[in-house]
């Protein structure tokens, strides 16, 4: 089509494509599959940006998937105990022997003491390599406490060459192993506590919130005591009301409520601030016309419209309750053996000789920083995903 | 040239004064503050301040060198109460042991036994209060007549030491420097508890006390100010102000090197010399040659720490032999030697078993030898030593040491080899034969052999041997729970019979002779855990308690009573023998291992600490027999 000039005249034309009057509100593909997208589809899309999220939220899946295998994953069982090895340092791993490719190994330790300071010495003897064993049978053990077996991904070589990868402690136990142990029960120490201060906090905060007047009061009241007593001293209280009898998987029980009972004070305050601004939306009103009960009316309407905000702060929670766990326990007060958690393990390594002498034995602390890290980037991630608009 | 001239003669005008000077007196060394004191008049001169007959230590004998003044001895406590371990320490007794284990008159000139039941004891000519006063037989009869012959002071009765078939002493003063206590029968537990670390006090500052005694002030005042202070009468502000084991009074005059100079509470304790001590080296130096002691406060589990990072000039106390490596790596960086010595207890971790306890099940049976027995030979001491004492202790019954004149194999060995057949032989006896499904026996009454094993909570070695003996006891059936609390929660619940086993440490008579008192073999005191009512039964002389209804153990009360007026040393050794012999076969108490080792950490700059030493509360108190009056500081 030329430009129309001053002497020609216009030149009739008719677009021969048919008239499309919602041209302008079309959308290409990829957006219709955005704006037909759910919202879950949205938050996913959303999360997927954030590398680090994803990672750590990896991470997570990996450490969760790897507690229910524990027994299988850990090289030596929980209580085995050598008295050859006490606080035998980290062991290392190697692949050359006199320059020739073997696969993965280690060598044996030659024990000596110092005369002088009465330490124990470790070296290695590097005349002979030890293979590692793969998929192999060894210490003996209860799955999850029921099924007899002996299976484990790694073995040590043989009975007498020990594998501690992280060193031993003690009485001559694998640190590692303990710590594989030990993440069975600080990490879902995290999940049973959340869940309790999750059903609390919603159906203590829904109330208040959706009832407002004396009812939120009172619960506002509560909250605020709650609130005001000091965590640390009231674990410690609570946790001595239990009694010593009390199987330590009881106390591990106890420990979960506990921790779980003093956390709900800052969900139910916010479920409540949310719901104190949904329920006066129309939709709430429309179904209250419908006649539907409060419970309904919180349950299916008002919930789920803030349900991916409460998932976010959830995630944010665990690391609190891990860590709660790890105080108590660390202060004597919470787990305590032979029940194993990062606590427990980090109690048992409050000395001036661990700190001097045997570092090894404070690596717990390890995971207990990876985790809390995780969780955090995990929820951060979760959190802007939960608002796919925003 | 008139400067150098007027200086020669003032130094020669010193140094014929010195001469006139140590030509007078016969004792000449005192602390260089001490004689700026006396030059400013406000100190008598040295020979005012010591006895006529000052105790000189034998530099010779135990093998020591003289010192020089001065200097601060840094040492760290775990709580206040500790302060009454500066009381153990420093170790100035009525009569106390030499280093070697000889027992001489110390704070008295001598003391004069006739018959074993005639004591005469003769004060130092001049010896004196740390405020100057004159030390008196009226100091000794203050505390015999107006303290222990007083309705409101003397409610305690006559100190169990003191009393010979429940009669205590007639006591009479023969002059200012001269007292006497007889008794009807021979009392020999007296002397050893005028040596003992936590001594039978028989005398107060008189005429320091004499203010709070309503018999020599205004009752109606004195009353006024107890209440005000919270006390229900006078008696309970005399009882504060006169504590001589916890010096927590600095205005209390003592005997010993130092005096106390802070009032409690406080994280920091001074201690500053006694001007008017009684003992002096050989050269006539008046002891002690450090001029004061700072006791610090700090939290038990970072006693170790601290020590390693030099901040202690003398330690042993919570320092645990596990941290000997940690010591012996940082010693040169921190200028200070460690030493280990022997320890004299009985056993290094031993088991109280409760026989009054309030649970009838369990009652019966820690009263069964069988039970007792099996529970001993089910622990595998060999692993404890090898784990946990670097294989350098030695496995025993909780009996005396090997190093102690009294010792036979046959007492170390009894019960205490690992024999689970045996044990479970035993425990299947004792009617523990059922067993529920875990392998964990029944008891009686269809409960599960659950013991509860408690702790006074301070020393993760008991933790650590705890853990092993719960493993080796699950091979016999019994299932172990493990409670820490706290000492006197812990004392409380033992005495009160709400504990079942107890953990702490062995007989402290680990190096017994016959001299010393069996008492830990018999149940003579409240504080056994393994017996607390019996013990308190005799300790009241049955006003509480119970009294001792197993045959055994009232056997060992008839074996003691009789060591107490044995005439002969032949006698005594046989009872000695006969108490031991019952105490481990019938295992009154379980031991583990033995003759382990204390780490002592002693600053390099600090002379006349023994390399070797033995550390334990009786008869050494401690440091107490090696004299820290004779340590000093090289510079």
């Amino acid at each position: 089509m030329s430009t129309p000039t001053k002497s020609t005249k216009l030149e009739h034309y008719v677009n021969p494509a048919p008239f499309d009057p919602q041209s302008i509100e079309n959308m290409t593909p990829e957006q219709e599959a955005i704006f037909l997208a759910s919202q879950k589809k949205l938050m996913w899309w959303k999360f997927k940006k954030h590398k680090v999220a994803v990672f750590c939220g990896g991470f997570l899946l990996f450490m969760y998937l790897a507690i229910l295998i524990s027994e299988i994953l850990a090289p030596y069982a929980l209580e085995t105990r050598n008295s050859k090895f006490i606080y035998a340092p980290p062991k290392a791993l190697h692949f050359v022997h006199d320059g020739e490719f073997v696969g993965p190994f280690v060598y044996k330790f030659k024990r000596s003491r110092d005369p002088r300071t009465l330490k124990r010495l470790y070296a290695e003897d590097t005349r002979k390599p030890y293979p590692i064993r793969f998929f192999c049978s060894g210490d003996k053990y209860k799955f999850w406490g029921f099924i007899k077996g002996d299976f484990h991904i790694v073995c040590p070589p043989e009975k007498k060459v020990s594998m501690f990868f992280f060193g031993a402690d003690r009485l001559g136990r694998d640190v590692l192993s303990r710590m594989i142990y030990g993440s069975r029960i600080s990490l879902t120490i995290g999940l049973l506590g959340i869940s309790i201060s999750f059903t609390l906090g919603i159906i203590i905060g829904g109330l208040a919130g959706y009832y407002g007047g004396w009812v939120d009061l009172v619960v506002q009241r509560i909250i605020e005591v709650v609130q005001s007593l000091p965590t640390i001293p009231l674990w410690l209280a609570l946790a001595a009301i239990m009694p010593v009898t009390w199987s330590p998987i009881v106390v591990y029980f106890g420990i979960t409520i506990i921790l779980g009972l003093v956390d709900w004070t800052g969900l139910a305050r916010a479920v409540r601030s949310k719901l104190l601004s949904l329920r006066e939306e129309d939709y709430v009103l429309a179904a209250r016309l419908m006649g539907a009960s409060p419970k309904r009316i919180i349950g299916l309407h008002l919930v789920p419209g803030f349900m991916s905000h409460l998932i976010a702060s959830a995630t944010i929670t665990i690391p609190t309750m891990i860590l709660g766990e790890t105080a108590l326990s660390f202060l004597g007060l919470g787990l305590r053996s032979p029940i194993v958690s990062w606590g427990v393990l980090l109690n048992e390594a409050q000395n001036i000789n661990v700190v001097a002498l045997y570092p090894w034995l404070m690596l717990p602390v390890l995971p207990v920083i990876l985790i809390i890290l995780a969780f955090n980037f995990f929820g951060d991630g979760l959190r802007d995903a939960a608002d796919p608009y925003g | 040239m008139s400067r150098v001239l007027s200086m020669l003669a003032k130094s020669c005008a010193a140094i014929i004064g010195l001469i006139i000077f140590a030509g007078s007196v016969a004792w000449a060394g005192e602390a260089p503050e001490l004689a700026s004191l006396v030059e400013q008049k406000k100190l008598p001169p040295l020979e005012d301040r010591l006895p006529k007959n000052p105790y000189v230590v034998d530099y010779k004998k135990e093998q020591k060198t003289i010192g020089k003044y001065g200097g601060e001895m840094r040492l760290l406590m775990g709580r206040a109460k500790d302060l009454g371990q500066i009381t153990v320490y420093t170790y100035a007794r009525l009569i106390g042991f030499t280093p070697g284990l000889e027992m001489k008159a110390d704070i008295l000139e001598s003391i004069d036994v006739k018959n074993g039941r005639e004591f005469t004891l003769k004060i130092r000519e001049g010896h004196r209060w740390s405020d100057g006063k004159l030390f008196t037989s009226e100091d000794f009869r203050y505390y015999w007549e107006d303290m222990i012959g007083n309705e409101q002071l003397g409610r305690a009765g006559v100190p169990s030491t003191m009393r010979v078939e429940g009669e205590g002493p007639e006591f009479k003063v023969i002059d200012s420097l001269t007292i006497r206590y007889t008794w009807a029968k021979p009392n020999p537990a007296f002397l050893p508890a005028l040596a003992g670390p936590s001594p039978l006090y028989i005398y107060r500052p008189a005429h320091y006390m004499k203010q709070f005694h309503a018999k020599y002030g205004d009752e109606e005042k004195l009353n006024e100010i107890a209440r005000e202070a919270g006390s229900k009468d006078w008696s309970g502000i005399h009882t504060r102000k006169q504590r001589q084991r916890r010096p927590e009074n600095p205005d209390l005059p003592t005997l010993q090197a130092w005096r106390n100079t802070t009032s409690p509470p406080s994280q920091r304790f001074v201690f500053e010399r006694n001007p008017f001590y009684h003992r002096v080296d050989p050269d006539g130096n008046q002891l002690p040659y450090i001029n004061k002691l700072i006791m610090s406060i700090a939290s038990k589990g970072v006693i170790p720490a601290k020590t390693g990072a030099g901040e202690s000039d003398l330690q042993a106390r919570y320092l645990r032999f596990d941290n000997f490596t940690f010591l012996k790596e940082v010693e040169d960086d921190n200028n200070f030697n460690t030493y280990l010595w022997s320890t004299g207890k009985g056993s290094q971790v031993a088991l109280f078993l409760n026989m009054n306890t309030n649970d009838p099940v369990w009652r019966g049976l820690m009263r069964d030898v069988r039970f007792r027995r099996a529970l001993s030979l089910g622990i595998d001491r060999e692993e404890i030593n090898e784990t946990i004492y670097f294989g350098l202790a030695s496995p025993s019954a909780n009996t005396v040491l090997p190093q102690s004149p009294l010792y036979r194999d046959e007492y170390a060995q009894a019960w205490a080899e690992y024999d689970v057949d045996t044990a479970n032989q035993l425990l299947d006896d004792a009617g523990l034969g059922a067993r529920d499904e875990d392998g964990i026996r029944l008891l009686p009454n269809g409960e599960r052999a659950e013991i509860t094993i408690e702790s006074a909570g301070e020393s993760t070695e008991e933790s650590d041997v705890l853990e092993l003996i719960s493993d080796h006891w699950s091979n016999i059936g019994i299932k172990v729970f493990i409670r820490s609390s706290q000492r006197d929660i812990f004392r409380r619940r033992a005495n009160a019979g709400e504990t079942l086993i107890s953990v702490f440490f062995g007989i402290n008579a680990g190096l017994a002779s016959s001299q010393l008192s069996p008492e830990e073999l018999a149940p003579t005191a409240q504080p056994q855990l393994n017996w607390p009512k019996w013990g308190q039964y005799f300790e009241t002389g049955g006003k509480a308690g119970e009294p001792v209804d197993l045959p055994e153990a009232a056997k060992q009360v008839e074996r003691y009573n009789a060591w107490l007026i044995a005439e002969s040393d032949e006698e005594r050794t046989r009872i000695w023998h006969e108490m031991l012999h019952t105490y481990t076969d019938q295992v009154f108490s379980i031991g583990t291992v033995n003759n382990s080792r204390q780490p002592v950490v002693v600053s390099k700059k600090l002379q006349n600490v023994p390399e070797e030493g033995i550390y334990s509360w009786e008869p050494t108190a401690f440091f107490g027999v090696y004299r820290p009056d004779t340590f000093w500081f090289k510079k």
